[in-house]
């Protein structure tokens, strides 16, 4: 029996949220796979694993790097073995199926060049399949491509506690890209609308190279954000309020056509526009960083991951402290920058169900399986469990109790998602709600690349 | 008895039909190049067809997500082949920053490459065969070192030159960073066409210096002399019979550079901005915002456009002009003397042009592997090198190079797919040069000739994907399935360069010299381990020398197929530059550099061919 559920559609601006569901083949094997492993204690789910895994090769997908790491520490607990490598009398306890001669070979990729979803569906349509699961970003895509295909199943581990916006796709972790600045010249940015002000070019990956900062520019035509926006722009002074308002007033028109919020909706458009005309293209947040930390870097803004701050070593040109996080200042207005989140998925032909729920149980649900992103600032997990996310609200601290580096004191998930004065204020991609202004918001938004 | 076949039968003259058609073919595929182009013909036609097809039928389909939204706006049926996708991107919304605008910009990026190249490989070649000017061992030697850097490393150093907070943003480059700002350089030189094609033009000189280098070296003098006898201007000599002679060889570069340039992503990426977009970054753009069947229109224009140079470039060389003088033949080019000033002039030009474009790249990546952030040259480590410990962080857990054994690993696995390829891939070129050029007249010998050089025209990107489809046919994934994969893929695509050095040698070998051998009963074997090889060697052996250092090289045609990210040497480094640990990545490139440089060497040494023997290097021109 197939049942059919398609995206219900909520309108573009308005408070009804679109919501994406899965498209089920009850008879699919790996459907019924995930349907026994939600039931499953972790211990009895792994050792499925183990039985399927056993001697053969798993490959997995992904977006991010770090599969490599978590891969190789969920091989070790298998092993009874600690994410270094060492036996663990604490996992032999909680996993008393281990085996030290287990042997196993998990392949991770990591595709470029947005050709992720291409390679997955070349995979589903094969005769043969190989890849069984993926770690994925860029809801937008997911929802249209994937889930509303049916090519994705979710799977939500038994233990695990979180926020039920994480469920569906169910999410490994929200990442923030955010607002930050080289405070080493006399520039201020106290807010958001700052970062496009004239003349300003803030360093930004291409929306069309990182879909979810394309997504990010949907997402700021949603009421919840441009309100944000409206309210920010509300707040400028002098000609720079004159110029926004002008900008928004002239995409007035186009904010209606798009059924988009009366009142606010065209400052959304404005910021998109302002910001897709000004920042000042780079291939990736890693060497933006690199610049952005420099002396010579004077004034200099961008919006990037926040965890790209923790590879800089201090020198005499580049410090961590000539970088200023927007939302961190006192009084700061609008939005702090954006969050999206990585998702976990089975593909309905997945070549090894219970391994790929096994794997994400362990990523979700264990400290060692989110560690290789846990140990990062800017990375929150979304099982809410204790013992699972790391706390890096005293990253900064050296170890004379001295706050050597206020930027790396990250003020954790609630603080960032908040809504409010004192808040961060992230734009949360909702791949819904930008599957749905797909073709008026997203359409408008790709021509306006230059 | 009246069922036996008899030649007065009805049955009889059928069978006398059919015995004398197998007769016929025996013969015919009796001749060993007969046989090697029917098995070529009907291999390569597989190979070369089946991602064709691929990337029209993936134009042709309605993919889930924005393409289905579209045609479903418009009232197309997402079923079946449509003609939507491609109506769409020719006249809708997209058209003109997608589609038409990068159409023009891929145009002139290619022509500008062009002209680079055979600016910078034509003079270079010129003034090293035909002039006196000291110092040509080593200029040729360091003359082919852009070709072997990974493009987008090149214009990595270019980046890391050139840019500077005032004019691009963000943080100072080397030249500004040394001089505290004072120099810049304006942002047209920073971003955009002029660097774009500059980068692109350094990286296909070589192309131009070995094919221009090569027609100089062997090229017949009594044409010049004649014209000198007859008092004719030294310009008039230049324009009306020196340029003449190289003209194919000029077109070759044209067509290699051209069509190479129309399909290049990476250089543009990096710093052509984002006001300039050309097909390529289009292809991508498009995937990530559409789907695969916008992208895989723009992968067949990008097809069409390599055709069309093809095309003209074989009506060219059909109509090209034959020289001859009534004097006889020259022994051996004369060289021109440049003067006892000049042609040191000359020499520490071309030696200061070489520095900057192969060896200040070289030092880049030596200098990026020490310092303690990318970019930052104040301070200084062996960390990236030596550190084997945990918890440096600005490492991102992974050992120094010395101590990294995932980056040996994938290096090692690089070299294996690198040299098979180059075995395959020469292998079949060469049969497919010494098949065609003993067939030169034949129909079926021009469907192979054609056939083996198409792989260069179809974009890396929509080449590999269509091959990872096919493996997963096949079956072939994991580590192992995936490193044959990359084999059968890289071979393919490699093949024109193999079949092209193999064809030209070929074309220069009279087939009378092979029948005196079979007349004298000498085997085919025999003719081709005596005669053939023995006096193509060098053009043989450059044949599977480019794949090789094209393999070494490879990003694009591997990053789809490989089972994990660490598989490949340059997968490896693409990862490094993405995380901003461009320590790393330039250490995997010196090291990619250093061995196919040695590799080269140990070519030379053994056989006395390299990529650019015959022209300033190599063993007999030491």
């Amino acid at each position: 029996m197939v049942g059919s559920i398609l995206t219900s559609c909520g309108g573009a601006g308005t408070a009804v949220a679109p919501k994406v569901s899965y498209i089920i083949d009850e008879n699919n094997a790996v459907y019924k796979v995930i349907k026994e492993a939600q039931t499953m204690d972790a211990k009895d789910l792994y050792k499925k694993a183990m039985e399927e895994l056993d001697g053969k090769e798993f490959t997995g997908i992904g977006n991010s790097s770090r599969g490599k790491t978590a891969k190789q520490y969920f091989i070790n607990y298998l092993q009874g073995k600690d994410a270094d490598g060492n036996p663990s009398d604490a996992i032999k306890a909680a996993f008393p199926y281990y085996n030290p001669d287990f042997k196993t070979t998990i392949n991770w990729t990591q595709p470029k060049e947005n050709s992720i979803f291409t390679m997955i569906d070349t995979d589903i349509q094969a005769s043969k399949h190989t890849i069984s699961m993926t770690l994925i970003q860029d809801a937008n895509q997911i929802a249209a491509k994937e889930i509303n295909t049916g090519n994705f199943y979710n799977y939500v581990p038994k233990e695990w506690v979180g926020s039920d916006d994480n469920k569906e796709p169910f999410a490994l972790q929200s990442l923030n890209k955010i607002f930050e600045f080289n405070n080493k010249g006399n520039k201020t940015f106290t807010n958001c609308w700052d970062f496009v002000r004239t003349g300003e070019a803030p360093m930004f990956m291409a929306p069309n190279s990182e879909p979810v900062g394309r997504n990010w520019l949907i997402m700021l035509s949603q009421k919840k954000y441009s309100d944000i926006l409206m309210d920010a722009a509300n707040a400028l002074t002098g000609a720079e309020k004159t110029r926004i308002e002008k900008e928004a007033n002239d995409l007035a028109g186009k904010a209606k056509s798009f059924g988009l919020d009366e009142k606010s909706g065209k400052y959304g458009l404005a910021f998109a526009k302002l910001w897709l005309t000004q920042y000042a293209e780079r291939n990736d947040d890693g060497p933006i960083c690199n610049e952005l930390v420099t002396n010579d870097a004077k004034g200099a803004s961008a919006c990037i991951v926040y965890s790209k701050l923790r590879s800089i070593t201090e020198s005499d040109t580049s410090s961590k402290k000539n970088v200023t996080v927007a939302a961190y200042q006192d009084g700061y207005k609008g939005i702090g920058g954006y969050m999206y989140k990585h998702y976990l998925q089975i593909l309905k032909t997945s070549p090894f169900p219970w391994a790929s729920c096994a794997f994400i149980h362990f990523m979700t649900c264990t400290y060692d399986g989110f560690k290789a992103w846990g140990k990062d600032i800017g990375g929150y997990c979304s099982n809410t469990s204790a013992g699972i996310q790391q706390d890096h609200s005293n990253d900064g601290y050296n170890k004379d109790g001295k706050n050597e580096f206020p930027v790396l004191n990250d003020r954790g998930y609630n603080w960032w998602t908040g809504i409010g004065e004192g808040k961060g204020n992230l734009v949360i991609e909702d791949g819904a709600y930008a599957a749905s202004v797909e073709l008026t918001v997203g359409t408008w938004i790709d021509t306006l690349k230059k | 008895m009246t069922n036996t076949p008899t030649a007065e039968t009805p049955n009889g003259k059928r069978v006398s039909k059919l015995s004398k058609f197998f007769t016929t073919v025996g013969t015919w595929l009796g001749r060993p190049e007969n046989a090697i182009l029917l098995i070529l013909g009907l291999v390569l036609s597989f190979a070369v067809l089946y991602p064709l097809w691929s990337v029209i039928a993936n134009s042709l389909t309605v993919h889930a997500g924005k393409e289905a939204l579209i045609a479903t706006s418009y009232g197309y049926s997402v079923q079946g082949f449509q003609i939507v996708n491609w109506w769409y991107l020719m006249s809708g919304p997209y058209g003109d920053i997608y589609l038409w605008e990068p159409l023009l910009n891929s145009i002139l990026l290619a022509a500008l490459s062009c002209v680079f190249a055979l600016l910078f490989g034509g003079t270079a070649a010129f003034l090293v065969t035909r002039t006196n000017m000291p110092c040509k061992k080593w200029i040729s030697t360091v003359f082919i070192f852009p070709y072997i850097m990974p493009q987008w490393t090149l214009a990595l150093v270019w980046k890391n030159l050139f840019w500077s907070a005032a004019v691009t943003g963000g943080s100072n480059g080397l030249l500004a960073f040394i001089s505290k700002g004072a120099i810049t350089f304006p942002l047209w030189w920073c971003q955009g066409l002029f660097p774009s094609a500059m980068v692109l033009g350094m990286h296909y000189a070589a192309f131009a210096y070995i094919l221009i280098g090569g027609i100089f070296k062997n090229m017949d003098a009594s044409l010049e002399e004649a014209a000198t006898i007859l008092n004719t201007p030294k310009w008039k000599i230049i324009t009306h019979v020196t340029i003449p002679m190289i003209v194919p060889a000029i077109l070759s570069t044209i067509l290699l550079v051209f069509s190479s340039a129309v399909g290049s992503y990476p250089v543009v990426h990096y710093i052509g901005g984002k006001n300039f977009s050309v097909l390529a970054t289009s292809y991508i753009e498009l995937r990530a915002i559409t789907g695969d069947g916008y992208a895989a229109i723009i992968g067949i224009v990008m097809l069409v456009i390599g055709f069309l140079i093809l095309i003209v470039n074989q009506i060219s060389m059909r109509s090209r002009k034959q020289f001859i003088t009534v004097s006889g033949k020259s022994a051996q080019a004369t060289k021109i003397n440049l003067g006892k000033v000049f042609k040191w002039v000359c020499a520490v030009l071309l030696i200061l042009a070489t520095m900057l474009t192969s060896l200040l790249p070289i030092f880049s990546f030596g200098l990026e592997t020490f310092v303690q952030n990318p970019g930052d040259y104040s301070a200084f480590t062996t960390k990236w090198w030596v550190y084997h410990e945990n918890g440096e962080v600005g490492m991102y857990g992974n050992y120094g190079v010395f101590y990294n054994k995932a980056i040996w690993t994938s290096f090692r696995n690089q070299a294996i797919v690198a040299i098979v390829c180059a075995l395959v891939a020469g292998t079949i070129g060469f049969l497919a040069g010494y098949a065609v050029s003993r067939k030169r007249k034949s129909r079926f010998a021009s469907y192979v000739n054609g056939i083996s050089f198409f792989p260069y025209l179809i974009p890396a990107v929509a080449f590999s994907i269509a091959y990872y489809a096919f493996g997963l046919q096949v079956g072939l994934g994991g580590f192992t399935g995936t490193m044959i994969l990359m084999i059968i893929c890289g071979s393919v695509k490699y093949i024109p360069f193999s079949s092209r050095s193999s064809l030209s040698a070929m074309m220069q070998l009279s087939p009378e010299i092979e029948e005196a051998a079979v007349i004298q009963g000498a085997s085919w074997w025999k003719r081709m381990g005596r005669i053939v090889i023995p006096i193509q060697k060098s053009a043989i052996i450059s044949g599977y020398l480019l794949p090789f250092i094209t393999g070494m090289r490879e990003l694009n045609l591997f990053m789809f197929l490989v089972a994990n990210n660490d598989q490949m040497a340059t997968t490896s480094l693409a990862y490094f530059d993405e995380m901003g640990l461009t320590p790393f990545s330039s250490a995997v490139n010196l090291i990619i550099i250093i061995f196919v440089l040695v590799a080269n060497l140990v070519v030379n040494l053994l056989t006395g061919a390299s990529i650019d023997s015959g022209i300033g290097g190599g063993k007999k021109n030491a």
